[in-house]
């Protein structure tokens, strides 16, 4: 009855949840490695996927015994534990990290058409860079392309958080008045 | 009463894979916490999260990982605080109100976890008068006592509105209940590319 690979990882867990370290193990070893790419794709570094990687498999660990098969797949329940180990690092450690789309697509399965809108976009907003400031474009080029909390872009460039907050308030004024131009 | 007002789609998926800025995704569960419709979608969108994680490429990992975490089995789990069951409008960390005009208070939340969001109450008495206004970027905000009525449509207890730079509006406040509402503004949601986020910020996408 149990034959897919799904129905398998069922089992598993449940299994674990009698205290089986071999389930556990083969657990950890399908389920780990893809823990840390989620988390990593969320934007966590390296050590801390990895950190809470293992934290996640712990938890899969301790919390077997209330898995319901009837309830979730396999996957979906460890997903969940994974995604709320992160959300928990969030709050605690208090970082900020930049988000990233976990299911965003790779640049290479861009279509022909979407490719070179994309290229005409990107001559589009060079040349609005262009209507900027060098100061405004550093906060526009930290804010938006590398995806810098506010915060962090005033530490970088040793200016207050309202500087940083001002000058990209009137970037956008100006590349908006440039935009406009072009429509 | 159902809400009649819901996140779009790319937002519930960003909430449900756990991509959503923490201020941002407070409001979003606060609505989906009271939405059979929507929590059945997340359950859904968790389900191909999973399966999404099964397909995931693996990402090596240390080469004790396996021991190290074996050896954490048999350690005491932390215990774990014991579950609030008050509403949530009484579990929220608030800062002191703040008086902004007759009938109205903010009082901020204090979420020390994401400090480039804004998260805040906001309380309109009956009657009071409420300003027309714009938005600097995006913001969210889930009724959570009374109901209110703008340019979009009613907005009543456990409806979510979303707002951008294009939404200009008056909210007038309906019936004889003050109205309080849980914002989230200025953190950034982040659903489309780089390009896309700048498209966002300039070309009132």
């Amino acid at each position: 009855m149990l034959n897919s690979v799904d129905a398998s990882d069922e089992r598993l867990l449940a299994l674990i949840a009698t205290g089986d370290r071999a389930a556990f193990a083969q657990v950890f070893q399908s389920y780990a490695p893809r823990v840390k790419s989620y988390l990593m794709r969320l934007g966590a570094g390296a050590a801390i996927a990895e950190e809470l990687a293992q934290d996640t498999l712990v938890s899969v660990w301790r919390r077997a015994a209330s898995y319901d098969v009837a309830r979730a797949k396999a996957s979906t329940w460890i997903f969940v534990i994974a995604r709320n180990c992160w959300i928990d690092r969030l709050r605690r450690e208090k970082v900020e990290i930049a988000y990233r789309d976990v299911f965003e697509p790779p640049m290479d399965e861009t279509s022909p058409s979407e490719a070179a809108e994309q290229s005409e976009t990107q001559e589009l907003v060079a040349a609005a860079m262009q209507t900027l400031s060098k100061e405004q474009q550093d906060v526009v080029r930290l804010s938006f392309f590398e995806d810098k909390p506010h915060s962090e872009i005033a530490a970088q460039l040793a200016v207050p958080l309202g500087t940083v907050k001002s000058r990209l308030r009137l970037a956008m004024v100006k590349l908006r008045a440039h935009w406009e131009t072009l429509k | 009463m159902t809400p009649a007002h819901h996140p779009e789609d790319d937002v519930l998926a960003a909430y449900a894979a756990g991509a959503l800025d923490t201020g941002f995704a407070l409001v979003v569960g606060v609505h989906v916490d009271g939405c059979l419709r929507c929590k059945a979608r997340v359950g859904l969108l968790l389900e191909q999260s999973g399966q999404a994680l099964r397909e995931l490429p693996r990402v090596e990992l240390a080469p004790d990982a396996l021991v190290k975490t074996m050896a954490r089995l048999d350690a005491r789990p932390p215990r774990s605080a014991p579950v609030d069951t008050r509403p949530l409008i009484e579990r929220l960390p608030l800062k002191p109100k703040k008086w902004v005009a007759p009938g109205v208070w903010v009082a901020a939340v204090d979420t020390p976890h994401a400090p480039e969001n804004r998260v805040y109450v906001l309380r309109v008495a009956p009657g009071a008068p409420t300003a027309r206004h714009a938005h600097s970027g995006a913001e969210f905000c889930t009724v959570l006592k009374g109901a209110y009525r703008d340019e979009v449509g009613r907005f009543g207890v456990g409806d979510f509105a979303a707002a951008d730079a294009d939404l200009d509006h008056q909210p007038v406040i309906q019936g004889g209940e003050e109205c309080i509402c849980l914002f989230a503004t200025e953190g950034r949601l982040k659903p489309h590319g780089m390009l896309g986020r700048l498209a966002f910020g300039f070309a009132d996408v």
